[in-house]
Formats: structure tokens, sequence, C-alpha cells
């Protein structure tokens, strides 16, 4: 797994390619907890590049986002392919946070 | 015959392979386990819900991928569900006159117990090679049942009871219906075993093409149900668990009916090609330390 971060507009995007699982998942929690610490609670996750996400996957998101609301913002998702789509649709995630077919659209919904 | 290893609790990581329901889809749990073997990875565990307990019960007890096929084209066919129970039905029209109960379905099950005691016999799941549950739902309670004693073939029985169309089975003094009405995918078996590496392989129930028959229309909200229980365990269980659960989800582009057995190679080809996506992860896990491991 290999992440990047950069700001845009007032929103922070980690961008990740790679496979989110049991060996990559804490790497990522690390990285999105951090962002939250130093105030970067609007984040937006971008999916594009991650081919397989596991169940440790779902949970490092499922921490981040619960800390990025209780920090007065939201943890958003981007361009999920649809093998790691129809894993999120199948537990749930869909309905608990946004997800959007782009990046844009993504950082767009946090508005300016 | 594939090698299966012996029972040995905390060794190591251990590895469970849950086939939830889903008919002949489950079949495809045979083209996943035929990559497992071929890849030299044994399963310490086994879980089965539904026709997912009939691949799992032939795997436990240490048949090689082409017996378990011929023996569970032997049990899931077109005859078992041929016969109408008329009791059933006449009960059901004129409940007063005929005493209806609880022992309802619309089809007749001796096809089906017939084949299970023809492939199972008097075997017990102290016979299994590999340690097997085997989930049924209580019908009076509404609980997830896990059975792990006892005659296969009870077991069995009781995990297929597809409300409706099979009546409930009695194990010991409970009566059973299918494990499906609680946990089509019960992830949570193994976990509550302990084992850290979970290949969850599940299947979303089609919907028929027309709802032309009141056995139609039952199955089609059984189907809506059970897809939406899935899907609130599955997210629960990904939570809930301390290691990994891989989902192993095939694609199935042709339509597999419920019974459509001819469809066999077909869907152990979607399962084979599900597993191999996911076996480079596997094998990287199997191999990291277990500190590693999130």
């Amino acid at each position: 797994m290999e992440t990047s971060v950069k700001q845009q507009d007032q929103t922070t995007v980690v961008s990740i390619t790679g496979s989110v699982d049991a060996l990559t998942a804490g790497e990522l929690t690390n990285l999105l907890l951090e962002n939250i610490d130093s105030q970067h609670v609007r984040l937006v996750v971008d999916l594009g590049g991650v081919d397989f996400m596991s169940s440790a996957g779902l949970r490092a998101i499922m921490t981040s986002l619960k800390e990025s609301r209780k920090h007065g913002g939201d943890l958003r998702l981007a361009a999920p392919q649809p093998g790691v789509e129809k894993i999120l649709k199948m537990s749930g995630f869909t309905s608990i946070l946004k997800s959007y077919s782009t990046l844009d659209q993504a950082v767009a919904s946090f508005g300016s | 015959m594939l090698a299966i290893k012996p029972y040995r609790p905390l060794e190591g990581k251990r590895l469970a392979l849950v086939i939830g329901s889903g008919a002949v889809k489950c079949a495809a749990a045979l083209g996943l386990w035929k990559v497992l073997s071929q890849a030299g990875i044994e399963i310490d565990l086994l879980v089965g819900c539904s026709g997912g307990s009939l691949f799992a019960a032939t795997m436990a007890l240490g048949m090689d991928v082409d017996e378990c096929i011929e023996k569970t084209q032997r049990l899931w066919n077109r005859k078992v569900t041929e016969k109408r129970d008329m009791t059933s039905l006449l009960r059901a029209a004129l409940p007063r006159v005929f005493n209806f109960n609880e022992r309802f379905g619309m089809i007749d099950d001796q096809a089906m117990v017939q084949n299970l005691r023809s492939v199972f016999g008097e075997q017990t799941f102290e016979d299994t090679r590999t340690p097997l549950y085997v989930v049924a739902t209580d019908f009076h309670s509404g609980e997830q049942l896990v059975l792990s004693k006892g005659r296969l073939v009870d077991a069995l029985r009781a995990s297929i009871s597809i409300p409706f169309i099979w009546p409930p089975w009695p194990v010991d003094d409970r009566l059973l219906i299918d494990g499906s009405a609680s946990n089509p995918m019960p992830v949570d078996v193994a976990i509550k075993d302990g084992v850290e590496i979970i290949l969850a392989m599940g299947f979303e129930s089609s919907y028929p093409r027309s709802v032309s028959s009141i056995s139609r229309f039952a199955f089609h909200v059984n189907s809506i149900m059970t897809n939406n229980l899935l899907k609130a365990n599955f997210a629960f269980h990904n939570l809930a668990h301390h290691a990994e659960i891989i989902a192993i989800i095939p694609e199935f582009e042709q339509p597999v009916g419920l019974f459509d057995t001819s469809k066999f190679p077909y869907v152990i080809e979607q399962g084979e090609r599900a597993m191999q996506e996911q076996l480079p992860y596997l094998n990287r896990l199997l191999a990291a330390e277990s500190s590693q491991v999130k």
C-alpha cells in the first residue's frame, strides 16, 4: 500500500494505492489519525487506486470516521473500484458514510 | 485425498472457511478449495450454513474435490423438489379442518432426507477430519443454533429447511429451520472459536425472474430478508473481529437457479477465480509474523 496526502481547498485528501488489509491497515489508521490530530478533520479518502479491502481495512476507515466526526469533521470516500465498492455496500458502510464516484465530487461535497 | 491437518488449536495462525447459504452457488466453495489445496494451504475449521453446510460437511469428512462434486450433485438436484407436500398444503388451505401445525413446508422432504442418508449415512460430527460447525435456527426462539455434535444428516437437514419450502426438522428437543433465517454467512462462529484468518464465502440470494406462484412469492420475500440479514451481520462481524476476514464473493454473470446443478462446473470455476484473486494476499498474510497482523 502507498499513500499520499495533499490539501485541496480546505479538505485533506488521502490517496491510497494497493491493498488495504491486515498488513497495511495499521499504517493507514496512523496516517488518518495523525491528520485528525493536526486538525485536518475534513478528510477525503481517495480509493481510486485500491484494488482490495478486507475487514482490517474497513476497521481502519471506521476508526478514522468516528474520530473525525468526534472532532467536528467528516471522512468521505472517493472513487471506489467495483470490487471495493461491493465490500463497502455489503458491510453497510455506504449507509453510514458518504461515498462519491469521483475525487472532485467528494472534495466539493464539503463546500468551501 | 486432500491433506487436511488435524485440529491443533492455538498453533500459529488458524484458517477457517465459512460457506454461507446460497443453494447451488455454494458449490463455488469447491473452486475455492481446489485453489487452496493446489497452493498447499490447509483449513483448520469449517463452518456451513444451509446449502453451504452440505459442502462444508463433505470437505470436513476429507473427500477430495471430485468426490465432493459427485456427492453434492447426488444430494442437491431437481428431484428433491418434485413432490409437493399435499398434506401441508391442505393444512394451509383449511387449517381448522386439517389441523395446521408448525411442521409446514410446501415440498415433500422425503427425497432430500433419502439423499442425505445415502451420502452421509450414520456419520456424526466426530467422524470429520476437520472440525465442522453447522448453523441452523431455532424455530420457536428464532435464535441461531450452532450444531457440532450428533448425526450429520440431522444437522444438515435442519440447516437446509428453507422456510415455506421444506418443513422444520427436529434435533434433540428443538425444532429447527434454515440457518439463513438467523445468519446467512455465520462468520461469528469462526470468530467465537478464536480463529485469526477467516475466508468468508457468501452469496446474495437471487430473486425469481417472475413471481408466478405462491412458492416463488415465498422465495422472493425470503430472499429479500436473507440478503438484508447477510449485510447486517457481515457489517457487524467485520468490525468485531480482531484479525482478518477475507470476503470471497464470486461473480455470477450467468443466472444460477436454486437447483440448477447443471451449472456446477460454471459455479466452481467462478469460486476458483474469486479465490485466485485473493490467494497472493492470503499467502502474504500466512507468511507474516503475527505482530504484523492488525
